[in-house]
């Protein structure tokens, strides 16, 4: 008999929590680890095209084992971010070496960043979505996205 | 084998005998899928912790697994205390013991077992004597490993 309060109680409480999280829009980032978001490719100078961040997601997303990818435009640096489908995930370094050469041969121009470290894709959703609804300055986001290449970095 | 089964007198064997017939059958199955649940289960709650380090914090895929291991480490550290995870290593079994969960059982409960003896000699000194053979053998092999792999790289092989 006591069980069954204790389960009545567990489900009431349940129940009440999430209720009122139903009709609240979610954000892409709330949500990035766990779904496919394929965020928007962007560059973080608005007067610049973003025609080749488009084209250099494409090429990316032509990887079978690669499934959800985010492109960033720099000043200087590129960053591409992807999430490799879970039986690949034996030869991830294999898929981050075969990327960045195949990028490095079709663009020799640019200098590219390739990661697939979940926390780096989330803070790519995070910033594409404060350059959406212009929460951020141009500055800002180039400051920040300077900090995602240098946490990147800092892995290797 | 043989020989000791040799010498087993008519009442000796007699003996076995009915203790095989009386004996309960081990649920094997049972205790399986209760381990493959239980442990699945911290797992997922590992999972969730890690995406937690992650989404509010500034760790990493590559290095959010050390504040993972030590929030686990420590909440069976807080669950053995208040004697709730050794219910669920009794229901359980390998399912709780094999996660790293299982590491700070073993350290509190061996502490908790002797804190009579004296907190030096009796969890000082036992603390350790469980989870101590799985730390030195941690450390003993990942510096073999290291030892082969800056071999190999050193030859380039790798």
């Amino acid at each position: 008999m006591l069980n069954i309060y204790r389960a009545i109680i567990f489900m009431s409480c349940l129940f009440l929590l999430t209720a009122c999280g139903v009709n609240q829009q979610t954000k892409d980032s709330q949500l990035t680890l766990m779904k496919t978001t394929n965020p928007t490719p962007f560059v973080t100078d608005h007067h610049k095209s973003n025609k080749l961040v488009k084209q250099i997601e494409k090429d990316v997303s032509s990887f079978p084992p690669i499934y959800d990818v985010a492109v960033v435009k720099g000043k200087k640096d590129t960053l591409v971010v992807y999430k490799v489908k879970h039986l690949h995930r034996f030869k991830m370094k294999k898929i981050e070496k075969d990327v960045t050469a195949k990028l490095e041969k079709k663009y020799p121009k640019e200098n590219f960043t390739v990661s697939s470290d979940y926390k780096i894709f989330l803070e790519t959703v995070r910033l594409n979505e404060k350059m959406q609804s212009k929460d951020i300055s141009e500055k800002d986001a180039e400051k920040r996205f300077k900090e995602i290449v240098k946490l990147t970095k800092d892995m290797k | 084998m043989a020989s000791k089964q040799k010498n087993v007198t008519p009442e000796q064997q007699k003996y076995q005998q009915l203790q095989q017939k009386h004996e309960k059958q081990r649920p094997v199955l049972k205790n399986c899928i209760r381990a493959f649940f239980v442990g699945g289960l911290i797992c997922v709650i590992g999972q969730a912790i890690s995406y937690f380090y992650i989404y509010f914090f500034n760790f990493t895929e590559q290095n959010v697994g050390n504040p993972t291991v030590a929030t686990m480490v420590f909440l069976s550290m807080i669950l053995t205390g208040f004697g709730v995870y050794d219910r669920l290593g009794q229901f359980a079994g390998a399912g709780s013991a094999v996660p790293v969960t299982g590491f700070g059982n073993a350290v509190i409960s061996a502490a908790i077992e002797h804190r009579t003896e004296g907190f030096v000699l009796g969890v000082g000194g036992n603390m350790f004597k469980l989870a101590g053979s799985v730390l030195l053998f941690g450390v003993f092999a990942a510096f073999v490993v290291a030892l082969i792999r800056t071999l190999l790289s050193m030859w380039g092989v790798l």
